[in-house]
């Protein structure tokens, strides 16, 4: 081929492929697009994809921080550009693409990244970088306690989300005089299972609960009968898993195929929240709590919450949960930041995130705000207890934010 | 820990057993037959789930009525395996034993990523069949049906299995085995055979695939929870031992719901594969192997 027809090709491609506006702001986004974790990751993407057309867009206005449109106006209107990848849920596939997204694509921050194990090593680069890391929906609370500078996270973690759990057992044996005196705890063998369960450990210690089993089990297991029989022969009050959705599939089925049901399970979230577990576990679910960060049916306290779920629903066709929720509202954060920093620079926004302070009715989600300490962590994002009924996650606590009463030990 | 709660351990973990035995009879069929290692059985295994749950959807019939039918699917899926890739693969001759690995794991990677283009990466179960859900208790024991039927089926499977040893098509089948180059000189077509060897074993995974579809979720991932168990029953059972892939089967099965009970359940694949390791160096054709 010659030079010139060489020439004419790359001409041709710079026709076909979009130049960016020269002032777009370039966010990197890191999640399991394929592998077990594939349909977490694609929703993740949707999400992002909305909250930037949000922010870039010319929506009608939507009562929240960001939600006038028209891009970021103390950088001349520029734009939001999402540029994502695919971890495979692998720590070393998601390290390498971080660096990626830095050197070649020219990322101001990155977010991420749904397993807390791929946060881990998303995070280490980004320090080494020195660009901002938004973990939009890792529960570790390891995660901010590892001395890194370029840390954020708007979403609660698992100390947190766990506290509020306790919190809820002390208040609904206040209420319904059923009072809880012993856990079982049940959890993958990552991470995530293993950070969650050692919280929870600390707490039901603290609370002078017996902790009646304390199973570690091993995540996408063909078989999760041995389990449940052990969960059955301990019999706690509330078992408490901390599973991706492959794994809570499999348990509630397990306990189910020996006839165990259990006085209540209250879980981590994750996979428990996912719509392929409501749909999956069917009139299995009915009655599971769990901590949530969002409380989708709060809609007269979070205005926002309606017109930011309609504009979901066209694009995804499927309700915003506690995952999507939390990754516009990170985004969204991530975005104000930008705005403040009026450079878009790395150290720019990590000054502006550091001087985040938002108001939870600025946001969709039930918090009390957005205000980071020193670590990175935000420290007003306060959880909600949901259970699930007729298929569908409702608010049960805190009281004052409920929309319905607990069914509980029944 | 109570007596009850070691016979319903040891229930599961036959029942278990009897699926992995049958998951891995498909793969054992067709290493004994040609010494190739199929690395896409356990999507073989997703085929057949992602087959029942299509047409449960759109015929509305029960799974184990979709039995035959996703059986006969497989077996056309088996065949044209080895017709397009596997007959190619074999006639090449330089690096024959890594084309041999690399076509069927490339298989593996594209039937995974195709199913996760037509059907997105979500978790899918059958809720609403005959057996879904469903448990009878028998003297303190409970045994839920849908494993049960499962566990019925694999041992007609392999008594189907077995009995086609004895015909004559079976015994064509392991002349072939014994000495592919022989029997074209005795009239036999070593090439129908291969295929038929494909479609037999992608058949019997088949019959798996349904009857797992009935309790177990569904996802492009799905295979690989088993494949790995299945190649680690088929080296314990013995290469090509279908009797061997039956034993094994219900060893690990059993092997795996103990630990999980007395070990920490994280570690519960310690001891399947700690008896794999033993086999492997006492006895490396493995409990029943011929070869």
């Amino acid at each position: 081929m010659s030079v010139s027809r060489i020439a004419l090709g790359a001409f041709l491609l710079s026709l076909a492929t979009p130049a960016f506006a020269a002032d777009d702001i370039i966010i990197g986004a890191i999640y399991p697009l394929t592998g077990n974790g594939a349909q977490v990751g694609l929703d993740a993407k949707a999400a992002y994809e909305v909250e930037a057309d949000i922010i870039n867009g010319t929506h009608p206005k939507i009562p929240m921080l960001m939600g006038e449109g028209g891009g970021l106006k103390n950088l001349g209107g520029a734009h939001i550009k999402l540029v994502f990848a695919d971890s495979q849920g692998d720590p070393q596939k998601a390290r390498a693409e971080a660096e990626r997204l830095i050197t070649q694509e020219h990322v101001v921050a990155i977010v991420g990244s749904y397993t807390s194990a791929t946060a881990a090593t998303i995070s280490q680069v980004t320090d080494r970088y020195e660009i901002p890391y938004m973990s939009a929906d890792n529960s570790s609370p390891s995660l901010n306690q590892r001395g890194l500078k370029w840390f954020f996270r708007t979403s609660p973690h698992d100390e947190m989300f766990s506290a509020a759990m306790f919190g809820f057992f002390k208040d609904i044996g206040a209420k319904t005089g059923k009072p809880v005196k012993s856990v079982a705890l049940f959890y993958e063998d990552s991470i995530f299972g293993t950070d969650s369960s050692n919280v929870q450990r600390k707490l039901a210690g603290a609370a002078g609960l017996t902790v009646a089993a304390d199973i570690k089990y091993r995540a996408n297991s063909p078989s999760l009968s041995s389990e449940a029989q052990r969960l059955k022969a301990a019999d706690a009050d509330v078992i408490l898993p901390s599973s991706y959705t492959s794994d809570a599939l499999s348990i509630v089925r397990s306990m189910n195929e020996i006839a165990y049901k259990p006085k209540a399970i209250v879980a981590q979230a994750a996979g428990f929240q996912e719509s392929g577990f409501l749909t999956g576990a069917g009139p299995l679910a009915e009655g599971i709590l769990s901590r949530s960060s969002f409380a989708g049916d709060a809609i007269k306290a979070r205005p926002a919450i309606v017109p930011v779920q309609e504009l979901f629903k066209a694009k995804q066709n499927k309700s915003l949960n506690d995952n999507t929720s939390r990754e516009i509202t990170a985004l969204q954060i991530l975005a104000d930041a930008i705005n403040r920093s009026g450079t878009g620079k790395p150290a720019d926004i990590r000054t502006a995130l550091i001087a985040t302070d938002v108001k939870g009715i600025d946001t969709i989600m039930p918090w009390v705000g957005v205000k980071f300490d020193e670590t990175g962590q935000n420290i007003e994002g306060t959880p909600v207890i949901q259970q699930v009924k007729d298929g569908t996650y409702v608010t049960v606590w805190p009281f004052d934010v409920a929309t319905t009463d607990a069914v509980w030990m029944k | 820990m109570t007596a009850e709660l070691i016979l319903q351990t040891l229930l599961s973990g036959l029942l278990m057993g009897l699926i992995y035995a049958l998951v891995a009879a498909g793969l054992s069929l067709i290493f004994g037959l040609m010494d190739v290692v199929n690395f896409a059985h356990g999507e073989l295994l997703m085929v057949a789930m992602f087959a029942t749950l299509v047409l449960h959807n759109l015929l509305g019939l029960d799974p184990l009525l979709l039995l035959p039918i996703v059986a006969v699917l497989l077996f056309g899926v088996g065949m044209a395996i080895y017709r397009l890739l596997i007959a190619r693969a074999l006639s090449v001759t330089f690096n024959t034993g890594m084309v041999q690995i690399f076509v069927t794991f490339g298989l593996a990677i594209f039937i995974r990523g195709a199913a996760q283009f037509f059907f997105g990466g979500e978790f899918r179960s059958i809720n609403n069949s005959w057996l879904a859900n469903k448990t009878v208790a028998l003297a303190g024991i409970y045994i839920p049906l849908p494993q049960l039927a499962a566990s019925v089926v694999c041992l007609l499977a392999f008594a189907l299995l077995l009995a086609i040893s004895k015909t004559e098509f079976g015994r064509a089948l392991e002349a072939t085995r014994e000495d592919r180059e022989a029997v074209g000189l005795i009239g036999i077509d070593r090439d129908r055979i291969f295929a038929i060897g494909w479609g037999m074993g992608a058949a019997a995974v088949g019959v798996a695939g349904v009857m797992l579809a009935n309790f177990y979720y569904i996802s492009p991932q799905v295979g690989a929870n088993f494949a790995l168990i299945a190649y680690v029953t088929v080296a314990l059972g013995g290469f090509g031992s279908l009797g061997g892939a039956l034993i094994a089967g219900i060893v690990i099965g059993e092997v795996e719901a103990l630990s999980a009970l007395v070990l920490e359940p994280s570690l519960k694949q310690v001891g399947m594969f700690a008896i794999y390791l033993a086999v492997l160096m006492f006895r490396p054709r493995g409990l029943f192997g011929r070869l």
